[in-house]
């Protein structure tokens, strides 16, 4: 079991979780965040805007299905053709366990 | 050592503080998260939830109909408490049972989840000990 964090712009978060939902993968938390990346924020005239606010999709996916789910993350929440700086980060790490507290049951 | 992510309801956070002080794990960090869960296949928990919300609800307006609706058939994303709980390996199975024990609900759907990942390393930031120490 993997978990998926997709940090993208606020705008494509709607975008991102109805294609995921058509793709077969529901469920997902989703928290507002604020970050910079590489480019070390935005500069307009003087001043650095280097707090950006973004959305953080977290989701527990199985093994298999990581292509899928980083197919249509890479594809949706990209701004244009060749994307564009701040068009976010997908990280993926190991997830040991997972449990539904409904059922106690130790499975997704 | 293991981080524990709990995705729990918004009105179980006490009980589920006062369940993780019980167990010995006083410390966590806690958001403000929404999400939304796998969809539920059984139609008649749905049904029997959906009956519930409209009694609370006291109104019989279309809105809050919609609202409702909305709510059970996924298109919405639900408020949670996200708990990031840092853990030794070998309490993790009881934080766990803790967890679950503190926010199971009669409802059959929506009580959360819980991750167990693997946390590489730690680090007090004010003694800059690290490793199990800093837990």
């Amino acid at each position: 079991m993997i978990m998926i964090k997709a940090i993208v712009r606020p705008d494509k978060k709607e975008v991102v979780l109805n294609e995921l939902s058509k793709a077969g993968f529901h469920a997902a938390t989703v928290i507002d965040v604020v970050g910079r990346g590489k480019q070390k924020g935005i500069t307009f005239g003087d001043i650095l805007y280097d707090e950006i606010p973004k959305s953080l999709i977290m989701l527990a996916v199985k093994d298999g299905d990581k292509e899928d789910v980083l197919d249509v993350i890479l594809q949706h929440a990209k701004t244009s053709e060749n994307g564009a700086f701040g068009d976010g980060k997908v990280i993926i790490s190991p997830i040991d366990e997972v449990y539904t507290v409904s059922s106690g049951v130790a499975e997704l | 050592m293991k981080e524990i992510i709990a995705v729990v309801r918004m009105n179980k956070v006490s009980v589920t503080k006062k369940a993780l002080i019980e167990v010995g794990a006083a410390g966590f960090t806690a958001t403000k998260v929404v999400g939304r869960g796998k969809l539920v296949e059984d139609k008649s928990i749905i049904a029997e939830r959906r009956k519930t919300l409209l009694a609370l609800a006291q109104k019989d307006d279309q809105t809050t109909e919609k609202m409702i609706t909305e709510f059970l058939d996924g298109t919405r994303l639900f408020p949670r408490r996200m708990f990031n709980i840092l853990a030794h390996d070998e309490d993790v199975v009881k934080i766990i049972s803790a967890i679950i024990k503190a926010n199971k609900t009669e409802y059959k759907v929506g009580d959360g989840k819980i991750f167990v990942l693997p946390a590489l390393d730690a680090v007090r930031v004010r003694t800059k000990e690290s490793g199990d120490a800093a837990i």
